[in-house]
């Protein structure tokens, strides 16, 4: 089994079917399209979203609903053609959080939620038609709005 | 930069499938459709780089195992039960 070398995990080994790889790729990494979701060693919800490119990239990624109970993602078909999901239900969504140095100010971004498709191995960071400061909603805190 | 005069309902080529036609001048707005593969994210820009700044700031997170820590208590806690159903006043 080959081993991914990361910053933040050291090397781990991974299968080549782990890995999902973002066709269009993440804005803000470019050179790095696949990645593989690994549990968080502290037990929390979280998946790490860890890049198989650049080892010193890994994002901490939530399902919304666990914080945001409201929260729906609205896509068009089009949107799921490129990572060729037929069926929603097929598919699931995780949210990036980002920790700041306080970390009772962690956010998600809702405007740009990630969604994976298990069965292509394939996943797309969507953009929703709503307003920029949905890229910072608050974890913890008051009911996130939606 | 490549600078090209257009008028309503003309339209640029770029590559082999995206095509963006100009619908609509009016003032100091325009509108234009944008016909592009599925596969082509098209984005506002100020979205984009919203978007781009979020995700750089979320890699540099810095105290997770603290975050996590919060997050298993507030899950502990339990969500805010959700209101009693029933006719609304």
């Amino acid at each position: 089994m080959p081993t991914l070398p990361t910053r933040r995990f050291g090397p781990i080994p991974i299968a080549e079917a782990d890995v999902y790889t973002f066709p269009s790729g993440l804005p803000g990494f470019p050179g790095a399209s696949r990645f593989v979701l690994l549990p968080d060693p502290g037990g929390a919800p979280f998946q790490w979203l860890q890049s198989a490119d650049k080892p010193e990239l890994a994002l901490v990624t939530c399902d919304p609903l666990l914080f945001a109970p409201d929260y729906t993602v609205v896509v068009k078909a089009e949107d799921l053609a490129p990572i060729g999901l037929a069926d929603v239900a097929k598919g699931f969504v995780l949210a990036i959080l980002t920790v700041p140095s306080d970390p009772k100010l962690t956010t998600a971004n809702l405007l740009g939620p990630l969604i994976f498709n298990p069965g292509t191995m394939l996943a797309r960071q969507l953009v929703l038609a709503k307003p920029v400061a949905f890229t910072r909603v608050p974890v913890f805190g008051a009911a996130a709005p939606c | 930069m490549l600078v090209l005069t257009r008028g309503k309902d003309e339209a640029i080529i770029i590559g082999d499938g995206i095509e963006v036609t100009v619908l609509e001048v009016k003032g100091d707005k325009v509108k234009l459709g944008i016909a592009a593969p599925p596969s082509v994210p098209v984005h506002r820009k100020e979205v984009w780089l919203a978007l781009r700044d979020a995700n750089i700031a979320a890699a540099d997170s810095k105290d997770v195992a603290a975050a996590a820590e919060l997050f298993k208590k507030k899950q502990k806690n339990g969500p805010a039960p959700p209101p009693a159903p029933g006719p609304k006043p």
